[in-house]
């Protein structure tokens, strides 16, 4: 039994997949390359796999993380290169290399996410003064947002400490722009892009148009090895 | 178009990798003028069209052509419907995205009466014009086929040519006849009296159909162009074991209806069951060999990347080397790692042992389907299966640790009486009984017994063809009488209809005059019958009284034996003496024997020259 860690990229193309959709289509993947997937035991045996992150729908990533555990040695270039033969474009991986035993898992060892997002505004929003609110959105004490709670009830959080920074660029249509976040995970906990956007919209003013054609990227996910 | 669409409207709708066609396997080329562009149509949602093995034939078929491009295009949701009229875009091909209207052909596949509205929905989207006789020469042709394509009168105003049968040889033919045509310069007519003259092509519009003023029925129906035959002959596949069957075949990523690779192990059905139009149209039976069957098999699979196979077939269990090929399929992989399953199996015990060999997974649900409550009843349709047959498998099942057993029944059988509905009470009580005879430490802890019923739904080309469907009153009343006649609390019943049994009746046996009424019913909105959130029953009694159309005429009437069915210039090979000597023997209750035991003479045999069943 070998860990094999890799990290992949999601483009446009299937932006659109469920994290149940991309499930699939890694296992039927692995199986098209000829992977040797280790499956667990019992009476319904399923394969040793699993992902850093659950990617929502919509989100395109330069830098994702998956595991599986195959049952015989396997070379990783030759993982890369079956893998990357029979997966459909969109989907490409980069980089990956095997793990030891006992090394930490992938959700317990996520450090800081990169986001790159497009974003309509209001219209008339100036950028220079768009990037003065986020300066003094970045300086209040502590942000809170109404979050429900396993039980369902609505409890207040702080996300403050899950942002390290923001800034906001122009974009080639005037009614959109681009912001840049680094957003922070602390006890396999975090905050989404979107909450951060919707937060800004509530604390200082309502200039994100936050709908469903958002675009959202991730650029890059550090985990804690590599700070 | 493709930009705006991926970056406005599919982040606003559910399921959006459903419109993209990028899934793997799907067949990207690039267009040439020459091109024969071919848009695949399945007038349902991308999970339930995407399950249909017809498709991913015809689809791998057509684009082997170099010069055929054929792509998919499903009916799109309602959310997805709502956007595209909101922006003023047409319902476009998967793959390229091409407007449907830019296409050469639109080909529907016509797997349920209850899909016709979505026909019409889906040509209105992709801005075609819905009666073929209106079509401008510029547009799409609309064909369209599948086993509803046996009665294609209902949708005879907005097909400009069924194929009838089996399509794998014949779409090719009328591809050629295209080639030639478009060389040739002429017009749609010309192109479809080509085509008319091509064995299982039906041409509506060169067909004239006189009625009775009086009665309504039909007195005359012949062709008005001389390159019309007056029989259209089915079509079917001689050789199946080495017809065409795609390797690599389009894998969702999104979860389908069945989600796996169906393979198809044999064609046609000997049993001749009455009620069952598929067992009739589908005949002579034809198998694919166990070599074959292993070797696509494992092709598919190394194609696709799935774990499970489904061996399927009308009846999996009539196969006749069932045993070797799973023997077979089972050491194939014995890993574990690919599972088999088996549809549409028979009562038997045989059937327990097969599905013990296959699945050692969970022992929750065992589906039978009796379809009738009594002896008496399951012999008039010419079931073929005993009480005993029955009991015997629910006990070896019981032994073997099942727990929940669910049995389909039909209701509105023809001559069927009180006492055949609480038959079917009686039925689910022994297997009841069965389970409490099983030793207490053997037997699953937690015992289940489903009853359910369909309204029964006659067909063309099927013995019952002539019989008048139950009122909705009936059937209510029946269903009444059988909740009432269940005393077991282990026992549970459910039903399904709300109206859809009827307006399929109609459907199913209806003629061209259908056609204003299904206009006036997509006029008002109705579009996904199939589906209960979106049924309108109302809906579709308004468009009858608009159109003058009465639906009690087509579903509900018993017709006489000498009477001009709207489908009967079409010879399936089964002729109707046989089908009316069946349907004779099924009022005394006769049975007729499984073909492969005695030749019962249905016509098949005569139908082809040189055609010999079983062997």
């Amino acid at each position: 039994m070998v860990k094999i860690q890799y990290q992949f990229k999601r483009s446009t193309p299937l932006r659109f997949l469920s994290h149940l959709d991309q499930q699939r289509l890694f296992q039927r993947a692995f199986r098209r390359a000829n992977i040797p997937v280790a499956y667990s035991q019992g009476f319904n045996p399923h394969p040793r796999m699993s992902f850093a992150l659950a990617m929502s729908v919509g989100l395109t990533s330069d830098s994702e993380y998956g595991e599986v555990i195959v049952s015989t040695d396997i070379n990783v270039d030759s993982f890369i290169s079956r893998m990357n033969h029979v997966l459909p474009s969109g989907l490409e991986i980069v980089t990956a290399k095997i793990c030891g035993e006992g090394v930490e898992s992938l959700s317990a060892s996520l450090y800081k996410s990169d986001y790159q997002i497009r974003v309509k505004v209001m219209p008339e929003t100036d950028l220079g003064e768009l990037a003065e609110s986020v300066r003094m959105y970045l300086e209040l004490p502590q942000i809170l947002v109404q979050k429900r709670n396993k039980k369902g009830k609505f409890v207040e959080k702080n996300i403050r400490p899950f942002i390290e920074s923001i800034s906001v660029f122009p974009d080639s249509e005037i009614d959109h722009v681009n912001v840049k976040m680094t957003l922070i995970y602390i006890e396999q906990q975090c905050v989404k892009p979107e909450q951060v956007l919707a937060s800004f919209n509530d604390q200082i003013s309502a200039v994100f148009v936050i709908d469903p054609t958002i675009e959202l990227h991730r650029e890059k996910l550090l985990l804690k090895a590599d700070a | 178009m493709n930009n705006y669409i991926e970056k406005n409207i599919l982040p606003l709708v559910t399921k959006p990798i459903t419109y993209l066609g990028n899934e793997v396997n799907a067949v990207h080329k690039n267009p040439s003028p020459e091109m024969i562009r071919f848009a695949f149509a399945f007038p349902d949602t991308y999970e339930v069209g995407m399950s249909h093995l017809g498709m991913k034939i015809l689809y791998g078929l057509l684009n082997e052509e170099k010069d055929i491009w054929c792509e998919r295009v499903f009916a799109p949701w309602v959310d997805m419907e709502e956007q595209l009229r909101q922006h003023n875009l047409p319902l476009y091909g998967l793959e390229s995205m091409l407007p449907l209207n830019d296409y050469d052909f639109v080909g529907f596949t016509l797997q349920y009466e209850m899909s016709f509205s979505n026909i019409l929905n889906m040509l209105e989207l992709g801005k075609i014009t819905q009666r073929s006789a209106l079509r401008e020469e510029d547009e799409p042709f609309v064909i369209a086929g599948g086993p509803c394509a046996y009665n294609p009168e209902p949708l005879a105003d907005f097909i400009d040519l069924f194929v009838i049968g089996e399509a794998e040889e014949v779409i090719l033919k009328i591809m050629a006849a295209h080639r030639e045509w478009k060389n040739t310069g002429g017009n749609r007519q010309d192109f479809l009296k080509r085509v008319a003259q091509i064995e299982g092509v039906y041409v509506p519009a060169f067909y004239q159909v006189n009625y009775d003023e009086q009665t309504g029925l039909i007195t005359a129906f012949e062709p008005i162009v001389k390159e019309a035959p007056s029989i259209i002959r089915k079509q079917f596949i001689e050789d199946l074991n080495n017809a065409y069957f795609p390797e690599k075949i389009v894998v969702s990523y999104t979860e389908t209806v069945h989600d796996r690779i169906s393979y198809e192990i044999f064609r046609g059905c000997g049993r001749g069951c009455r009620f069952c139009q598929a067992g009739m149209i589908y005949r002579p039976t034809r198998e694919k060999t166990v070599p074959t069957i292993q070797a696509k098999i494992k092709a598919l699979i190394d194609a696709t990347g799935y774990d499970e196979v489904s061996l399927s077939s009308l009846s999996t269990g009539d196969y006749s080397e069932i045993e070797a090929l799973i023997k077979n399929l089972v050491c194939d992989y014995t890993d574990g790692k690919v599972s088999i399953s088996l549809p549409s199996l028979r009562i038997d015990s045989l059937s327990i042992e097969m599905l013990e060999e296959i699945q050692k997974v969970r022992k929750t649900g065992l589906t039978l389907a009796p379809e009738a409550g009594t002896q008496r009843m399951r012999d008039v349709i010419n079931k073929g299966v005993t009480e005993e047959n029955l009991l015997d498998t629910v006990r070896t099942a019981f032994e073997k640790g099942w727990g929940h057993v669910k049995l389909y029944f039909m209701i509105g059988l023809p001559g069927e009486t009180l006492a055949d509905i609480e038959g079917i009470a009686d039925l689910g009580q022994k297997v009841v009984d069965e389970y409490f005879k099983i030793d207490r430490e053997e037997r699953n802890k937690s015992l289940k017994v489903v009853l359910s019923t369909s309204s029964f739904v006659p067909k063309p080309f099927t013995p019952f063809q002539w019989m008048g469907q139950n009122t909705q009153e009936e059937f209510k009343q029946k269903q009444r009488h059988l909740k009432a006649s269940i005393k077991d609390r282990k026992i549970s019943y459910s039903w399904h209809d709300s109206g859809v049994s009827f307006l399929e009746a109609v459907f199913a046996r209806g003629d061209r005059r259908l056609g204003s009424v299904l206009e006036k019913a997509h006029q008002k909105g109705c579009r996904f019958d199939g589906w209960g959130e979106c049924f309108d029953l109302q809906k579709w009694m308004d468009a009858f009284v608009e159109a003058g159309v009465d639906p009690d005429f087509y579903a509900l009437r018993n017709r006489d034996y000498s009477e001009i069915l709207p489908w009967d210039f079409i010879d399936t090979g089964i002729t109707k003496d046989f089908l009316q000597s069946e349907a004779e023997k099924a009022e005394t209750a006769l049975t007729t024997p499984f073909c492969p035991d005695t030749c019962s003479n249905c016509g098949i045999m005569e139908f082809k020259k040189g055609w010999k069943c079983n062997g």
